[in-house]
This record gives structure tokens, sequence and C-alpha cells, in this order.
């Protein structure tokens, strides 16, 4: 099994050096990379570092800070890509560009320091993202003495900021990334600790994939011989040659003829297949989606999202561009209704007239017609994200 | 969905975004493993026909075997062949010994960046992929570059999901890049499966093979014996051997490859 896990915590609780332990202990680093990290260790005269090897740009090692948002693999009983990201606010565009593609996350929290600025912000934004599976990494206990006492103190106000934000770890680690306890080997610095490594736990994860209805979002249409070929992917469910479907918000209706693949004709595709179909009754054009007429997708034009803005200001009543599938629209910031504070998911004001950069809300949208699905149902066509000449902000379908 | 599948799926995705996004996008190869399975994969986007240029950086510098592979594979495939090549810079007379840096720059990124302008493409199918290098593990699947071909890798795009950036201003383009998330092994269990040609440099002779193609002058064998695609695929599934541990210009001195990308090179 592929499993996608993010790092996440505040600046310098240790995230890159936690992945870097993950990789060195687990025997994934490649020959001479050891050697290369000291002789760049010396060059900039410092200790050798683990979160060496995953911060790459000459300006993260000079400034000992991660800036973007780097994938690494590494074999445990799944194969892991472990996405690190920035700690720090200016570059959470960055933090959400890594965790969006994760399906787990780790909240890394220093021991001595405990909830920060990001640790909350983090915990927050991963929530909205709808990442259900959250291990939290107690790290630099060897600053602590290996303290019981600390560990169970953070232990309480973690669990306090998620059980407001509404959800749980599945598992709280105390370890230290640096001195390699509890991250892949089991350590004997803390006899009273009885739970697993964050390794133990990562292998005992087990991905869910609920049935849900058929969507397929169109990318395009090829002309192939002589068939006109709708192409793009099955975004939920499964589709069978041969069954009615409607796409919106073309409202157009058909059969499905054929389902194409390079190799030639399917029976059937699966979620996640890019495929070609060959339907008989219209033409269906980029950002269209369909389902079976009997669960069909319907089209909206107004819909309460929760945004998270990365750019400057957005206002009551501006239009900006909506992108959702494949599909753009203009969209209308109809009524900002509360807006909320990131760190903690409380709500800081109601209506007001505009959010800034870094801070979130709920917003009343007011769209040309698109299909889209509430997130807690259809993940994949319940996210958007909102564009004025550059992507400055992503959101979730709450209701429509 | 066995892996490949999945990542054949996600680039499938990300090619056909990238064609219906783009209004002149191209795609470059360099005969390499991996951009040969790019090709393959725009081959299958488009049910067997690439609709746009593919272009070969010719430095001069490749190995003469090379030619005759991507020859005869354009005329198998029936793809349109493009080939870009730097000539004030030849008949300068740039090459390794003008330095690394000075080399790939002129040979490579200025070729392609005189190319780029006279065909007026707006976006470029890159084989690069994250466990090659740590720069590359920072890319983005859309990545945006500005007139002047820099990368601005201190502010990169938001790029949540599959929604890319896709916005184009004039004299800019985007590199797409399609197997961003394949590993080494990946591609050559690919290769295998797919049953694709590849380079002949990769097969073992007397004891040594490329892993990682470049120019002649900058690129090293690696002891093997692996002369099968499936003697290949063994030997990376048990590799603790870096990739390109065999090309010049990533080593040269810390920070090179950086400083390369962040000018345009690929």
């Amino acid at each position: 099994m592929n499993i996608n896990v993010v790092i996440i915590g505040h600046v310098d609780h240790g995230k890159s050096t936690l992945i870097g332990r993950l990789l060195y202990d687990s025997d994934s680093i490649m020959e001479g990379r050891v050697e290369e990290i000291q002789k760049l260790a010396e060059e900039y005269k410092r200790r050798f570092e683990f979160a060496y090897f995953i911060d790459s740009f000459d300006d993260e090692l000079k400034e000992e800070r991660t800036i973007d948002t780097t994938g690494v693999m590494f074999k445990g009983k799944n194969l892991y890509v472990v996405t690190d990201v920035p700690g720090h606010k200016e570059f959470i565009k960055n933090m959400l560009t890594g965790a969006s593609h994760s399906d787990v996350a780790v909240l890394v929290v220093a021991a001595e320091e405990g909830i920060q600025e990001q640790t909350g912000r983090h915990a927050f934004l991963i929530h909205m993202l709808g990442i259900k599976q959250v291990f939290v990494v107690v790290n630099k206990m060897d600053a602590v003495d290996y303290s019981e006492e600390v560990f169970n103190d953070i232990k309480s106000q973690v669990s306090q900021l998620l059980d407001n934000l509404g959800y749980q770890a599945i598992e709280y680690i105390a370890g230290s990334a640096m001195e390699g306890d509890n991250i892949y080997k089991p350590s004997e610095n803390m006899p009273w600790y009885h739970g697993p490594t964050l390794i133990q736990a990562l292998d005992g994860i087990e991905i869910f994939h609920e049935v849900k209805p058929l969507r397929f979002a169109v990318q395009d249409t090829y002309q192939v011989n002589s068939d006109k070929v709708v192409v793009g992917r099955v975004e939920s469910g499964s589709l069978n040659k041969g069954v009615e479907v409607v796409f919106q918000p073309s409202a157009i209706r058909g059969r499905i003829e054929k389902i194409l693949a390079y190799e030639g004709e399917l029976d059937k595709a699966e979620t996640g297949d890019s495929i070609g179909v060959v339907i008989s009754g219209g033409e269906p054009e980029r950002g269209d989606v369909f389902g079976l007429v009997t669960n069909p997708p319907t089209s909206s034009q107004e819909f309460l999202g929760e945004v998270v803005l990365l750019g400057d200001e957005l206002r009551e009543g501006e239009t900006v561009e909506l992108r959702c599938g494949t599909k753009r629209v203009q969209c209308h910031i109809k009524d900002i209704r509360e807006k909320l504070n990131s760190e903690t998911g409380e709500v800081i004001s109601k209506h007001p007239d505009h959010i800034s950069e870094h801070e979130a809300a709920t917003i009343l949208l007011n769209t040309e017609p698109i299909v889209v699905e509430k997130f807690s149902d259809i993940p994949e066509l319940g996210r958007f994200v909102l564009v004025r000449s550059k992507n400055i902000g992503a959101g979730i379908v709450l209701e429509k | 969905m066995p892996e490949l599948k999945e990542l054949e799926n996600k680039s499938l995705y990300i090619i056909r975004e990238a064609y219906a996004e783009f209004k002149n996008p191209a795609v470059l190869w360099s005969t390499g493993k991996d951009s040969t399975a790019t090709l393959w994969l725009c081959h299958k986007a488009f049910f067997g026909k690439i609709p746009f240029p593919v272009i070969h950086i010719d430095t001069g510098y490749k190995f003469k075997e090379m030619y005759e592979f991507r020859d005869s594979l354009a005329k198998e495939w029936g793809f349109n062949l493009m080939v870009a090549q730097n000539k004030e810079a030849i008949a300068e007379g740039v090459g390794p010994e003008s330095g690394k840096f000075e080399c790939c720059t002129r040979l490579k990124t200025q070729a392609l960046m005189q190319f780029l302008e006279q065909e007026k493409l707006d976006a470029l199918f890159l084989a690069i992929r994250r466990d090659e290098h740590g720069i590359r593990a920072k890319e983005r699947y859309f990545s945006p570059r500005d007139e002047d071909f820099k990368w601005n890798y201190k502010d990169q795009p938001l790029e949540m999901w599959d929604q890319y950036q896709s916005i184009t201003e004039d004299k800019t383009h985007t590199r797409v890049h399609p197997i961003l998330d394949w590993r080494e092994l990946d591609v050559w269990e690919y290769v295998q499966q797919e049953n694709l040609p590849v380079h002949p440099m990769y097969y073992a002779r007397n004891g040594k093979r490329y892993r990682s193609l470049g120019c002649e002058p900058c690129t090293f064998p690696i002891d093997s014996d692996a002369s099968t695609i499936d003697e290949i695929v063994e030997e990376i599934r048990v590799s603790k051997i870096a990739e390109r541990s065999g090309r010049a210009q990533d080593k040269e001195k810390a920070f090179t490859m950086q400083k390369l990308r962040a000018l345009g090179y690929m």
C-alpha cells in the first residue's frame, strides 16, 4: 500500500529532522549522501543535521529553515511518500500544497515549547483538508530529560486543541528525532512510555475507501478515428459500459457506448482511472461532470464554502474565478458569514467586509452553473481553489 | 489498484490537463528512459498520436548511438520530432572545457530558450522526478518560468489537489511534470511492463552501463552486468547508489543544480 504522510507543526519543532531520521534509520539514504552532508555542515560550520537530507535549497540551509514542501519516499510495511512542509506562517501556501496530497498527518510538537502558532494553524488546516488520521509526536524529549510529566502535559494541551477543532489524534508518541528515540527504533530512555514508535504507528494505518456514487470529470474531447472520445477521470464510484448517464451543467443525457483506454475497449472503470468514453446523445464539454441517471450530479449556482486565503485580501462583493474539478467559473463573493481564527477554528467576527491573507472564513458564493458536491459526501468534487491572476485561496463545500 | 496503474492514471490526467489549458505545448525528449516513458504516456493519452511537437536538444556532445535510436523511434511512433540547437554557442566552441555551468547553460538552457521563442511555445512537458535530486523534489506539477526563463523557487504557486496553476502571460512558459511522483524503479518497471524501447547505452557492456544519460563528456558509466530490462529492474530494486552519481553537473559544487535550474535548466 502507498500512503502519503504529511509532517506538520510549528517552525523548529523538528519536522525535517524527523523525516531525516526516518530515512536514516530505515536505511533509505543513498550511498555517499551522509559524507556529502558532513562536508556541507563543515562548510557552514555547523553540526551534522538530519534535516540536511531534506532541505535542498541554498537558502534553506543558510537560514536553517524549510521554505518549500518536499516529497521523499521510504519503505516500511507500506511505501510511504512523506511530505515535509515549512513551519513558517509566510510559507503556508507551500504547506497547503504539500498537505493537500496526503492521507494522514503527523503533528510534531516540541516538548520544551508546547503548542505554538503554527501548531494550531496546521492542525486547523489539515482538518479542513479532510485528513482524519493524525498522529502526534511530542518531539525533543531529550531536551526535557525525557520527563513523563512534560509529555502528559503536552498531550493534554494538544488533545484540547484537536478536540476544539472537532477531532482526535490516533496516537501520542514521546520521541526525539535528533537522538532517534521512538521514531524508527524503540527508545531505552523512556521506560515509562509503552506506546508505539512512529513507524509502528504508521505501519498500523488502514485506509478505508467508502463506496461513493459515480462522478466523472470531463477534461476534453478528442477525435479518435471515427469516435468522439470524451476524456477525463473517474473521480468517485465506478463505471460500467452501457449505463445511462447525465452530464451537468450541460444537461446532456446519454448512454456509455464505449469505455476506452489506449490498449482498447474496457467493460468497466474504477475510481482514479483516466479514460475515455464514447457516448450517444450530445457533446459534453470540459468542466462537465457526469453520473448515473439514478444518482446524477446537480448543477449549483450558490453554495456555502469554508475558505482559507493565501493571497491579498478578499472583499465581499468582488468577483474571482473558482475552479472545481476541471471546471472554471466566475464566482461572486456574496456574503462573508463568519471569519474564523485559523489557529483554533473559533469564530472571530460575523459578516466582516473582507478577509486578509492567512485568514479563514465561511463564505456564501454565487457562481455560474457548476457541479460541486458537499465535501463530506464526495471530497474530490467538494474542494475548490480561488484564482485572481494566480491561485489565491482554497476551500471546501460545506452546504449546497 | 496496482501502483504503476495509479501513477500512469495521474500522469495521463496531468498531460490532458496541460493540453486543454495551454495553446502551444511541446514535450522535451532527451532519448533517456524518463523522457521516453513520458513520450509513451503522451502517446497513450491521445490514443496513439502525439498532437504536439517532440523537441530534442542536441548539444553536439551526445552519444552517437543516440541519433539512430532517436530517429528510429520517431518513425515508429510517428511523432513530429524537432531538434533544437544553440548554433551560435557551438560555433564559438562552447564545450565541457568552458566549465560545466557555462556548457549546460549555453548548450541546453539557451538552446531551449531560443527554440521556445521561435516556436512560441507556452508549455513544456518535462520528465523530471522528485527522487532524482533534492531540488527537483521541490517542484510543482505545473511550474511557471518567467520571460527570462527564471524559476522563482522562493515563491512557487499554490497547487492543491489537482488544481494546477495555468495562467499564461506573454513570453512566459510553464513546465509541466507528468512523472514527478515516479521513482527510478517505477520507470524501469514501466519500461518492462509496456515493453518500451530504451537507449542502448543503458545495457551493460563489458561490466559497465549508464544509469543516467547526459552528454558524453559529463556522464560516466557504473559497474554493472545488467544487460536486459529484467536485470536492470532487479539492480535498481536493491541499489543504494544515487541515480545521478554519474552526472558531473550535479556534483561540481554544492548548489550547482539549484543555480542551473534557477536559470531555466531542466
